[in-house]
C-alpha cells in the first residue's frame, strides 16, 4: 500500500487520481474497516497536512465553513456556529466518546455516510452544502443531495470533501440534536435534528429531520413550509410526525427493530420540539 | 524507614492491590506481551458451518506462504477428548464441526499476518449436516444428533443424557403437587434470557515452549493453571508431568478462561515445530469461539397463602448448552439449586434439560446459572406482592430464610447475613420514603428489590507458606489473581496469621511444578478455600516458630505468641522475645531445617440431604458455603422512548468478613455494572447458528458514562463459623440480583411485568403504552 501524504488540496486531488486510492482523514472509521479487512486500498492520501481543510470560518453574512478535516470536539466547541446553527456542535459533541471526538473529522463522517452517524441529519437540518473538490473543479450539493442511499454519497472517484457550508440561521432560532442510543457512545437508533424559530406563538422557522430510519435522514420541507407562520399545537405536530413517519424506511439491525424505529421517531420529534419551544420561551 | 504497621495492612485494611503500580504504569505483562526468542504466531482457520462433516483438507497453498512454519488439521491431532464434566470435545475440529467458528486448522508462521493469511488459503471440503440452531429444534423428533457418541463418552458425574440432551437434572423437596390447594395466589409465568458476552478487557491466548526434551511450558490467560493442564494433557493425550502451565497477568475472566480456548493448539504447534508459538484471539475471535452465558428459558410458577406465607414453587429451565458440555452440566444443576432462593419455601420441584445445539459452546460466567433464576423467582415475589397488595420488601422478610434454616435440598448454612442486608438496603435506601419520590419530567422512576445468595467453595485448594532465612515469607497458593484481587487478598491473611506486615510477604506465581493444587479461581471460591489454606499453612508455620522459640527460652510451648512486627514472645514477659529472623536464621543454619507450612483440602460439606429432598443428575454433591445479598435499584424510565436507566443502587452483601473492603466495594460495584448490562443492553444476537454481533460496536456493555454515579456498597459481615478469618466469597453475588430489582423497578414505573432480558427501550416502552392503555 501507498502511502501520500500531500500539503494542499490540489496535491491531495492530484495524488487521489488513481485506481483504488482512498482520503485517510481522522482515521476512525476507515482503520477501523482497513484492520477488519473490510477494505484495502492500494492509496492512502492523508489529508492531515493540509492546512486549509482544518479551518472553521464565520463569513460576513453569518454562514460558516467548516474544513473537511475539522475533528468532532473542534466542531463541538466551535463559538463560531451561531442561534440554530448550534445543531450541528450539538450533534459534535453526542458523538461516540472522547477519544473518537479528538480524532474523527467531519469530512471523514460525511463521507463515510453511516446513516446511523449523527452529522447526516444535523446537515439536513441546518440545510447544509457540502462542498467538493476534484480533478474537474469544484461543486456544492446540498445535504439532502449529497447522502444518497446507505454508505452512498454524491462524491465521484477522485473527488474529496473540501469543507461543510453551513447557511446563517436567523437570529433568535434554537438548533438541538436529540439521540437516543443503547448506551452511551454507541451509534443512534434513532435520532432528530431541529432547527426552530418563534415569533410569539408562530412558528417562524421549522427544520427536522430525521436520522438512523432509512438510507439517508428523512425531513418534510413540504409540511415544514405550510406550517410557517402557524402556531405549533398538538395538531400541527402531528401532520409533521405523520408526514415524517411515510418517509422512513428503517431495518431491523443489532440496535433496534424497523417496528420501534417507525414507533419512537415521532415521538423523539415531539419531544425535541417541545424541548425547543420551552427553550426559546426561556430565552425570550 | 520503619516497617508497616501490621494492622494497617493486615485483614481489614483497604490495601491498595499489590499490583496496582504495574497495571496503571503499564509494566505489567499480560499473554499478548509475552515474546520468546524465535517465537511463531499463530492462527486458527474456523469453521464456516454451523454442522458438518469434515472430508478433506487442502492445505497446499497456505503451506506454500512464505514464513509459514507448519499448518496442522484435526488429522495431526491426537484424539483425547477434555471437557469438564462430560469429555466431549477435541482440540480441534476431528472428523465434523458443531458450531460456525470451530477451530478446523492452525497455522503458525514467523509473523501474525502471514499466519492469518495463509489460514484464510486451507481449504476444507465440509459435507452439510442438518443444523439444530436452538433447543428446540435440537430436541425435535427429526433433530440431528450433534454427539453421536454421548453415550460412550466419559462423564465425571451420574449424568442423565440422550440425544441431544447433554444433562437432565432435578431437585425437589416437599409435596408439590399438593401445595398448590394451600395456595391464595398463585404466579406462574415464561422468562427468557439471552446469552451473554464475558467481555473481558483482555481477549484469550496462549504461548507455548517446548525444550530440548520435548517437555512444553505452557503461559495462557487463564483462571486455572491446573485446569489447563488436566484439559490439554487431556486433549492432547500427554502426561501432566510432560506440560507445565504457567500465567501471565490475567485481565479479567468471569468464567471465559477457567476451561481450555487455544491452548491444546499452541501445544501442538509449539510440539510439532519445536519452537515458541503464540496465539492471541482478536476481539471477533474472542466472540465467536470462546463461550458465553446460557440462553436460559425458565416456566416458574410459585404459590403463597393470603398472609403472604409462600408455600410452593415450581421451576422448570432449558438450557442452550452450545456444542460442547464444558462447564454447562454445573451450571444447570447450580442454577436448579438456587431457584428456591433465599425464602423458606417448604414446597419445591425444580428440574432442567441442557440441550446440544450447533451454536458456540456455552459455560460458565459470574454468577453461573444463579442471574438467570433469580430474575424469574425474584420477578414473581414481586408479582405475589402486587396480587397480595404487599409490599415486596416486606414480602421478603416475611419469607426470608432465618439463621439456621437449611438451604432448598437440606445443605447447612453456617452464617445467614441475609435480614441484616435486607434492612440496611431498605434503609440506605429509604424505601418507604423514596417510593414515592418524583421523577423528573418526562421520566418515571421507581424503586426495585431483589433477594438473593450464592456460593463460595468447590473443590480442592492448597497454601504452602514458607519462612526465608530473614524472617519474611513466601506464599504460594496456585491461584490465579485474575485481576480480582486475590493476590493482595490472601497476602493479606497471611500477613494477618504471621502478623508481620503485608510488605514483609511475597506471594509466588502460579506454577504446576511448584504450586499447591488449586481447582480454580472461580465460583467465588479464593477467598474462602485458598483462604483457608492459607491461615492453616500459616498456622504450622507460626507453630514451627513457637516451637524454635520453645526451645531458645527452654519454655513450653503455649506459653509463646506472635507479635505484631513478626516476633514472638512469652505471654505476659514483653521483652522476652526473639524476631522472625533470630528463629529461621536458626532453623536455616543450626536447628530444625527451614520452616515451611502447608495445607490442601478438599470442600466436603453435603449439599444434598436425601432425607429431605430428591436429586437426580446433580453433578456437584459438595458445593459450597453461602452468602447473601440484597439489592435496591432506582431506576429511570423515559417516556418517549422508553429507555431504562438505573440511577442509583444501593447493594448489601454479607461476606463473612471483609478481608480488603475496598476490593469487596469493587467487587460490589463491578457486579452490579455487568448485571446491569445483562439487564439492560447486552445480547448476543444469533441468526441461526450464527452469532450476528460478535463486535463491541454492535454488542453493547455499559460504560463508566452508563453506570450510576452511586453505586452503595453495603458491606454485611455474617462470620463463617469456618471461614478464614469469617470470610466468604463475593465474587459473583454482587450481579446475580440486578437483573430482577432493575426489573422489579421498570415493573413499578411502568406497570408491565417484562420477562424477557434485555429490557430494551423496545420492550419497556411497548410493555409501558400497552400498560397505560389497560388503566
Amino acid at each position: 500500500m501507498e502511502f501520500i501524504r500531500p500539503d494542499s488540496i490540489d496535491a491531495a486531488v492530484a495524488a487521489l487520481q488513481a485506481e483504488n486510492a482512498a482520503c485517510l482523514a481522522g482515521g476512525a472509521t476507515l482503520v477501523a474497516m482497513m484492520n477488519a479487512d473490510l477494505v484495502a486500498p492500494e492509496r492512502l492520501v492523508s489529508l492531515r497536512d493540509v492546512a486549509a481543510l482544518r479551518t472553521a470560518m464565520r463569513q460576513p453574512d453569518g454562514s460558516v465553513v467548516i474544513g473537511a478535516m475539522r475533528r468532532h470536539r473542534e466542531t463541538a466547541e466551535e463559538t463560531d456556529l451561531r442561534d440554530g446553527q448550534r445543531v450541528l456542535s450539538d450533534a459534535a459533541g453526542q458523538i461516540a466518546n472522547p477519544p473518537v471526538r479528538n480524532m474523527g473529522t467531519i469530512g471523514g463522517s460525511c463521507a463515510f455516510a453511516d446513516p446511523a452517524a449523527d452529522y447526516p441529519p444535523a446537515l439536513a437540518a441546518a440545510d447544509a452544502r457540502i462542498a467538493l473538490v476534484g480533478a474537474e473543479g469544484r461543486r456544492t450539493l446540498p445535504a439532502d443531495a449529497f447522502f444518497v442511499d446507505w454508505y452512498e454519497t454524491a462524491l465521484e472517484p477522485g473527488e474529496l470533501i473540501e469543507s461543510v457550508i453551513l447557511p446563517p440561521a436567523p437570529a433568535g432560532t434554537a438548533g438541538s440534536y436529540t439521540k437516543l442510543a443503547r448506551v452511551a457512545g454507541d451509534f443512534a437508533i434513532a435520532s432528530v435534528a431541529l432547527v426552530l424559530g418563534m415569533e410569539g406563538d408562530a412558528c417562524s422557522h421549522l427544520a427536522v429531520a430525521v436520522g438512523a430510519c432509512g438510507p439517508a435522514p428523512v425531513r418534510r420541507r413540504d409540511v415544514e413550509t405550510e406550517l410557517l407562520g402557524g402556531g405549533l399545537g398538538d395538531s400541527e405536530i402531528r401532520r409533521l410526525t405523520d408526514a415524517l413517519a411515510d418517509g422512513l424506511d428503517p431495518v431491523d439491525d443489532v440496535r433496534a427493530s424497523a417496528d420501534y424505529r417507525r414507533r419512537v421517531a415521532p415521538r423523539l420529534v415531539r419531544q425535541a420540539i417541545a424541548e425547543a419551544k420551552q427553550c426559546l420561551s426561556g430565552t425570550q | 524507614m520503619s516497617p508497616p504497621d501490621t494492622a494497617a495492612s493486615g485483614v481489614g485494611a483497604s490495601l491498595p492491590r499489590l499490583d496496582a503500580r504495574e497495571k496503571v504504569t503499564g509494566r505489567a505483562q499480560y499473554i499478548a506481551d509475552m515474546v520468546r526468542p524465535n517465537m511463531l504466531h499463530a492462527a486458527i482457520h474456523a469453521s464456516p458451518a454451523a454442522h458438518a462433516l469434515i472430508t478433506g483438507y487442502d492445505t497446499a497453498e497456505a503451506s506454500a506462504v512464505p514464513g509459514v512454519a507448519c499448518v496442522l488439521t484435526g488429522d495431526d491431532f491426537p484424539d483425547g477428548r477434555m471437557g469438564a464434566f462430560i469429555k466431549d470435545e477435541p482440540a480441534i475440529a476431528k472428523g465434523k464441526v458443531r458450531y460456525p467458528g470451530e477451530p478446523v486448522a492452525v497455522v503458525a508462521a514467523e509473523d501474525e499476518e502471514t499466519a492469518r493469511r495463509a489460514a484464510a488459503l486451507i481449504r476444507v471440503d465440509y459435507e452439510d449436516l442438518p443444523v439444530a440452531a436452538t433447543p428446540d429444534d435440537a430436541m425435535a423428533p427429526d433433530a440431528p444428533v450433534i454427539h453421536e457418541d454421548l453415550p460412550d463418552y466419559f462423564k465425571v458425574f451420574p449424568a442423565i443424557c440422550g440425544g441431544n440432551v447433554a444433562s437432565e437434572t432435578e431437585l425437589s423437596e416437599g409435596d408439590v403437587d399438593a401445595a398448590w390447594a394451600e395456595c391464595d395466589v398463585i404466579v406462574e409465568g415464561e422468562f427468557e434470557t439471552p446469552a451473554q458476552a464475558h467481555l473481558s478487557i483482555e481477549p484469550v491466548g496462549a504461548l507455548a515452549e517446548v525444550d530440548a526434551d520435548g517437555r512444553v511450558t505452557l503461559w495462557s490467560a487463564n483462571q486455572s493453571v491446573f485446569r489447563v493442564q488436566a484439559n490439554v494433557c487431556e486433549a492432547l493425550q500427554l502426561p501432566m508431568s510432560k506440560l507445565r502451565c504457567l500465567t501471565p497477568k490475567v485481565g479479567a475472566g468471569f468464567g471465559n478462561k477457567m476451561e481450555p480456548h487455544v491452548q491444546p493448539l499452541v501445544v501442538q504447534l509449539a510440539l510439532k515445530t519445536g519452537r515458541p508459538v503464540r496465539l492471541i484471539l482478536n476481539r471477533t475471535e474472542d466472540f465467536e469461539t470462546v463461550r458465553a452465558r446460557h440462553p436460559f428459558k425458565i416456566r416458574c410458577k410459585t404459590g403463597a397463602k393470603r398472609d403472604g406465607t409462600l408455600v410452593a414453587r415450581e421451576l422448570s429451565a432449558i438450557l442452550d448448552c452450545g456444542a460442547y458440555g464444558d462447564d454447562s452440566p454445573g451450571v444447570l444443576g447450580y442454577s436448579l439449586l438456587m431457584s428456591r432462593g433465599p425464602y423458606r419455601i417448604p414446597h419445591c420441584r425444580t428440574s432442567g434439560k441442557l440441550v446440544y445445539t450447533n451454536r458456540m459452546r456455552f459455560g460458565a460466567f459470574r454468577g453461573f446459572g444463579n442471574p438467570q433464576v433469580t430474575f424469574a423467582t425474584e420477578s414473581q415475589i414481586d408479582e405475589i406482592a402486587g396480587r397480595l397488595g404487599m409490599d415486596p420488601l416486606d414480602l421478603r422478610v416475611k419469607n426470608m430464610m432465618r439463621p439456621g434454616d437449611r438451604w432448598f435440598g437440606g445443605g447447612e448454612v453456617a452464617s445467614n447475613g441475609l435480614a441484616e442486608c435486607i434492612e440496611k438496603a431498605s434503609a440506605a435506601s429509604g424505601w418507604r420514603q423514596g417510593r414515592a419520590r418524583a421523577a423528573p419530567s418526562g421520566k418515571r422512576r421507581a424503586l426495585g428489590v431483589a433477594a438473593c445468595a450464592h456460593i463460595s467453595g468447590l473443590l480442592a485448594t492448597g497454601a504452602i507458606v514458607r519462612l526465608l532465612e530473614d524472617g519474611s515469607v513466601v506464599l504460594n497458593t496456585g491461584a490465579v489473581d485474575i485481576g480480582q484481587g486475590s493476590d493482595t487478598v490472601l497476602t493479606q491473611m497471611c500477613a494477618s496469621a504471621l502478623r508481620v506486615p503485608a510488605d514483609r510477604v511475597a506471594i509466588a506465581s502460579p506454577d504446576t511444578d511448584g504450586s499447591p493444587y488449586n481447582w480454580g479461581t472461580t465460583a467465588s471460591r479464593v477467598t474462602y478455600t485458598t483462604g483457608r489454606s492459607v491461615v492453616a499453612a500459616a498456622g504450622h508455620v507460626a507453630e514451627e516458630i513457637k516451637r524454635h522459640a520453645a526451645e531458645i527460652f527452654e519454655c513450653a510451648v503455649g506459653d509463646l505468641e506472635l507479635r505484631d512486627g513478626g516476633r514472638v514472645g512469652i505471654k505476659g514477659v514483653p521483652d522476652k522475645e526473639l524476631s522472625y529472623f533470630e528463629v529461621s536464621a536458626r532453623a536455616h543454619w543450626a536447628a530444625g531445617g527451614p520452616i515451611v507450612g502447608a495445607d490442601t483440602w478438599v470442600y466436603n460439606q453435603p449439599s444434598v440431604d436425601p432425607k429431605r429432598a430428591i436429586a437426580r443428575g446433580l453433578p456437584f454433591p459438595q458445593i459450597g458455603v453461602y452468602s447473601f445479598g440484597c439489592m435496591i435499584a432506582a431506576v429511570e424510565i423515559d417516556e418517549t422512548t422508553g429507555k431504562a436507566d438505573a440511577v442509583e443502587v444501593w447493594s448489601a452483601m454479607d461476606v463473612g468478613r471483609a478481608i480488603n473492603p475496598g476490593s469487596v466495594e469493587g467487587q460490589i460495584e463491578g457486579g452490579f455494572v455487568q448485571g446491569m448490562g445483562f439487564a439492560l443492553t447486552e445480547e448476543m444476537v444469533f441468526d441461526g447458528p450464527r452469532l450476528v454481533n460478535p463486535s463491541m460496536m454492535d454488542y453493547k456493555a455499559p460504560t463508566s458514562l452508563d453506570a450510576p454515579f452511586d453505586i452503595h456498597s453495603i458491606i454485611v459481615e455474617a462470620a463463617e463459623p469456618d471461614g478464614p478469618f469469617g470470610a466468604k466469597g463475593i465474587g459473583e453475588i454482587g450481579l446475580v440480583p440486578a437483573p430482577a430489582a432493575i426489573g422489579n423497578a421498570v415493573a413499578a414505573a411502568t406497570g408491565a411485568r417484562l420477562r424477557r432480558l434485555p429490557l430494551t427501550p423496545e420492550r419497556v416502552l411497548n410493555g409501558l403504552l400497552e400498560s397505560d392503555s389497560e388503566d
